[in-house]
């Protein structure tokens, strides 16, 4: 009897599932299954020619031993760090800037800063190539004028400064979609906080330590959390930056290119696979964290 | 009127915050300047110092030596095949699904699937990127361009997106209208919510569109012949075959900009919709 109703509620609703039904049906065929076949692939040792065979968790353990896995983990977390800092600071103190400060021009500021979003990672990665270049590039010509002799640094080659010119490039690019957002939370505050706080002559400092960022916690949170699951599988970037190489000596070698380099270049499908569920779980652990500590703070 | 803005103190506050973020806005748009202007200069003035601050005449030269190398349109093409059918699809299977969700509240599975649906935007895409390439390999995709329209229809974000946006801007009285009036089918969801949610489907739209123009890895790994090469992996492969070339590297990449920069100039309003909505659902 109970499955007879629940046909006749089916039957009922079949306009609510003939609507959802393109989207489930493309997502389960094309993403579903490749997820629930990665966690095969991830259990056995395949290069994609021969038969599979299921090797259990060696992929895993051996992923966690080999050293350019351990760099690559420790490429992605200094690489996340340091761009999400400077990329949600810079926002905050832009938009806050814009929002109160700034005399005239609120929307070319909020145009102008945009426009890096809008030019593709790899595009950025090969301009800032250019001018980074050894031999001729603006950065080594204006080094020679201050030094008073030519200057052919391999920057790009160099260990100590490819990862700071990939942060570089995550916020010159991301910059001002963290403002765009800023400026969004910051326009839901009410003015009249602002005007009673200035009435008692509450310092600029205190009106934003005390006033602003904590109403702006909510999208300072959203922020981070965006810029995390994009920082956790950086690849555009450092990809083209380094021409597919991940840097002198791994210096910049990302799970994502770690990922990328061990299914598309040595073929061993086995060891992609387990790195990427490596991946999902830093995104889902940082996800779980991200809620426990917004609840903590009462943002949602 | 200088001296009168100079008197007051937080006055002259604003105004230096002002020059301050507007040195600044330079700063920031000065890659993409000195892109155009070395796209027009010769390799020797390139090279010069202090470099060119204005545009040189050298635009043509560059731009016959890299036909030469490769039909400088054939990219531009290539992504707008990929960008303009997946556009499409995605905005009309997310609509459709967001409708499906807005409207029929009461439909037994509907909570699950929409926690469903949310949860698919945690989903790391690298996750299903081996098995991904391995499937189309399997269907015969490889190498097309159907990898990259078809799979990516189904857009969690989209889904969410339009749903909230339908649920704001379409009044529930509406659907109960169009059924007093006898639409049947997908009438009411063709010809009366479709009407009302234009400017949420520009701006996911939009979003989709320059997004999709600046995918890299998946091309990268679906697109093996260099003729099938959309915009960012063309021009990745220039700079490394051409790297000293330095003014035909810059006007190849210029030309990859201009389409998404138009797109822009035409629909920031759309844009910024399109990406302030991520902040309005959390």
């Amino acid at each position: 009897m109970a499955s007879t109703s629940t046909w006749a509620g089916l039957r009922k609703n079949r306009a609510f599932y003939a609507s959802i039904a393109p989207f489930f049906l493309v997502f389960l065929a094309f993403s579903i299954f490749p997820v629930a076949f990665s966690f095969y692939l991830g259990l056995s040792d395949w290069d994609g020619f021969s038969d599979p065979s299921f090797v259990g968790l060696a992929n895993y353990t051996r992923a966690l031993g080999d050293p350019v896995f351990q760099k690559a983990i420790w490429n992605t977390i200094y690489l996340w760090f340091w761009s999400t800092l400077f990329t949600v600071g810079l926002a905050l103190a832009l938009a806050v800037l814009i929002n109160e400060y700034v005399l005239g021009g609120r929307t070319y500021f909020r145009l102008v800063f945009l426009l890096p979003l809008l030019v593709a990672p790899a595009i950025a990665a090969i301009i800032l190539r250019v001018f980074f270049t050894s031999n001729g590039g603006l950065v080594n010509m204006l080094v020679g004028a201050v030094q008073g002799q030519p200057s052919y640094f391999n920057w790009i080659a160099s260990e100590t400064w490819i990862k700071p010119l990939v942060v570089l490039l995550v916020v010159w690019r991301w910059t001002g979609w963290h403002m765009v957002i800023f400026l969004a939370g910051l326009q839901s505050i009410p003015r009249d906080i602002y005007e009673a706080a200035r009435m008692e002559g509450v310092s600029r400092w205190a009106i934003f330590s005390r006033i602003t960022l904590p109403l702006l916690m909510p999208s300072i949170a959203f922020s981070i959390v965006m810029a995390t699951l994009g920082g956790l599988q950086m690849f555009d970037e450092p990809y083209v930056l380094t021409q597919g190489q991940g840097g002198t000596n791994d210096s910049t070698t990302t799970l994502g290119m770690y990922l990328y380099a061990t299914a598309f270049m040595q073929f061993d499908f086995g060891l992609g696979a387990a790195v990427s569920w490596y991946l999902f779980a830093a995104v889902v652990g940082f996800t779980l964290l991200s809620r426990v500590v917004n609840r903590r703070l009462g943002i949602s | 009127m200088m001296l009168k803005l100079l008197a007051n103190r937080e006055r002259r506050f604003n105004l230096m915050v002002t020059a301050g973020l507007f040195l600044l806005s330079l700063v920031f748009i000065l890659p993409l300047y000195w892109t155009a202007v070395f796209a027009t200069r010769t390799l020797s003035e390139v090279f010069q110092f202090p470099p060119p601050l204005w545009f040189g005449n050298s635009l043509l030269d560059n731009y016959s030596r890299i036909e030469q190398v490769f039909p400088p349109f054939r990219p531009i093409i290539n992504s707008l095949l990929v960008a303009v059918p997946k556009t499409i699809g995605l905005v009309l299977v997310s609509a459709l699904a967001g409708y499906g969700f807005a409207r029929y509240v009461r439909a037994p599975g509907r909570g699950f699937l929409l926690a469903a649906t949310f949860a698919t935007l945690f989903f790391p895409p690298s996750l299903a990127l081996i098995p991904f390439f391995l499937q189309m390999g399997w269907i015969g995709w490889l190498n097309t361009f159907w990898p990259l329209i078809v799979p990516a229809v189904a857009s969690g974000f989209g889904v969410i997106w339009m749903y909230t946006y339908i649920g704001s801007a379409v009044p529930r009285e509406l659907y109960e209208a169009a059924e007093m009036d006898g639409a049947k089918g997908f009438a009411t969801f063709f010809l009366v919510v479709i009407p009302i949610i234009r400017p949420g489907l520009a701006a996911l739209a939009v979003w989709t569109l320059i997004g999709t123009w600046n995918e890299f890895q998946l091309p990268l790994v679906v697109l093996g012949d260099g003729t099938k090469f959309t915009v960012p992996l063309a021009l990745t492969t220039l700079s490394t075959t051409h790297y000293s070339d330095t003014p035909a590297v810059m006007l190849s990449t210029l030309m990859g900009l201009v389409p998404v920069f138009i797109l822009f100039a035409l629909l920031s309003r759309e844009f910024i919709a399109g990406l302030t909505s991520g902040a309005v659902k959390s």
